[in-house]
């Protein structure tokens, strides 16, 4: 069975979010928009997925593959403006062609998450942490054996390392190779994406942290989006290239001079504490609110 | 920098940026005015561009500075978005009022 999806082209109301990649393969959950369409329409009956994509074709292609690991034949096809829904089925989809998936799912818009149609995912920064929210409990299919669910509404990926004083607060999401340092408090309302690190005393609320992002000690992240260095405000859109790495910092290879390549994640967090060493006690010194929920301490490595 | 000493007021402004290279001049200026009887101290920072963690570090000390006297109200006035940001980001928004205008 065929299906066709479309990815979403640049969005001017996103603009933290597209810098670091197109939309399509926008991080959610471990996995990324397409991924979790691709997934869903294999588990439909789909066997052929071509997908539109007029958004850096070739770095879809690239994180996508050839679909072999959903067990389907994957396509993407480089456009240079994005079709509408009118115009991909005129150009795509012959009339009367068999062995299309039935609709609404022979051509696929991918401007929300599978069964979240009423949560528009690129509208705005607001209308993303909704929709990432509203995902979080679906998240959890079949296929996602790298992460449990803990606690209801806490999931946690299972090479996680979390500190029995860190906090967890329903509903949270800690990806794969998150590491929670001591005393953090992480939700509610948090999602902290694959390969992070939320060092001591820190607080992420209401807000998600993308992959490969060092959330330093001491810090609050509230209502954010927090990826790399760019911090997004999600109510107010206000954008923040925060200035100084012991606050926060992108852990990627390409985010890192060359002296730091060859040691592993753990070990570039580590290397950051030097840096805040030499800060002065006015972190430490200012009283943290209680969290709001009743909080979950986990194990020390799950 | 503009410091204007009102009695028992004193309000900061016209603060470019708050970095590595003005934070301690900025930590001596003030320190140096601080009047003995002192009710208020606006920072004004909606002309303020970038702020760094020595820059926050100036703020802190300023703090620090008046904690023991009862009755200061140190406030923060018209900062940028971003810069509000990142207040919020060190919890600076508990030691300091921050309104705008």
């Amino acid at each position: 069975m065929k299906t066709l999806l479309i990815c979403p082209s640049y969005r001017f109301a996103l603009p933290q979010l597209v810098e670091h990649g197109p939309l399509a393969i926008a991080p959610i959950l471990g996995e990324c928009v397409a991924s979790h369409w691709i997934e869903y329409l294999a588990g439909l009956g789909a066997t052929h997925v071509q997908i539109v994509a007029a958004d850096r074709a070739d770095q879809v292609r690239a994180t996508l593959g050839d679909g072999a690991r959903w067990g389907v034949r994957l396509e993407v096809l480089a456009v240079s403006v994005e079709p509408t829904l009118a115009e991909a089925t005129a150009r795509y989809r012959p009339t009367g062609e068999a062995g299309w998936l039935p609709a609404p799912h022979e051509i696929v818009f991918m401007n929300h998450l599978p069964g979240c149609e009423g949560v528009p995912l690129f509208s705005s920064y607001a209308t993303w942490f909704a929709a990432l929210l509203a995902w979080m409990p679906r998240a959890m299919t079949p296929a996602r054996i790298r992460v449990s669910e803990i606690s209801p509404e806490i999931w946690v990926g299972r090479r996680a390392h979390i500190s029995p004083t860190a906090q967890l607060i329903a509903p949270c999401w800690i990806g794969d190779q998150v590491f929670i340092e001591p005393g953090a408090i992480v939700g509610p309302g948090a999602i902290i994406e694959d390969r992070s690190v939320i060092e001591n005393e820190a607080r992420v609320v209401h807000s998600w942290v993308g992959p490969d992002t060092f959330v330093g000690p001491m810090t609050s992240v509230v209502s954010s989006l927090a990826w790399g260095r760019t911090l997004t405000n999600w109510r107010t859109d206000s954008a923040l290239q925060v200035p100084d790495p012991f606050l926060m910092c992108s852990l990627s290879s390409a985010a890192l001079t060359p002296a730091f390549e060859p040691f592993d994640r753990r070990t570039r967090a580590t290397a950051t504490r030097p840096l805040t060493s030499w800060l002065p006690s006015w972190p430490a010194s200012i009283p943290r609110p209680a969290p709001s929920n009743p909080p979950v301490s986990s194990a020390s490595s799950l | 920098m503009k410091i204007e000493n009102l009695g028992t007021s004193l309000t900061i402004s016209e603060i470019p940026e708050l970095t590595a290279v003005n934070s301690a001049s900025f930590r001596d200026q003030v320190s140096a005015v601080l009047p003995a009887e002192l009710g208020v101290i606006e920072i004004d920072l909606s002309s303020t561009r970038f702020v760094d963690s020595s820059g926050l570090g100036a703020l802190f000390a300023l703090y620090r500075a008046t904690a023991q006297r009862n009755g200061v109200v140190l406030r923060i006035v018209n900062p940028r978005p971003e810069i509000r940001q990142l207040l919020e980001l060190t919890q600076m928004q508990q030691l300091f009022e921050i309104v705008q205008r």
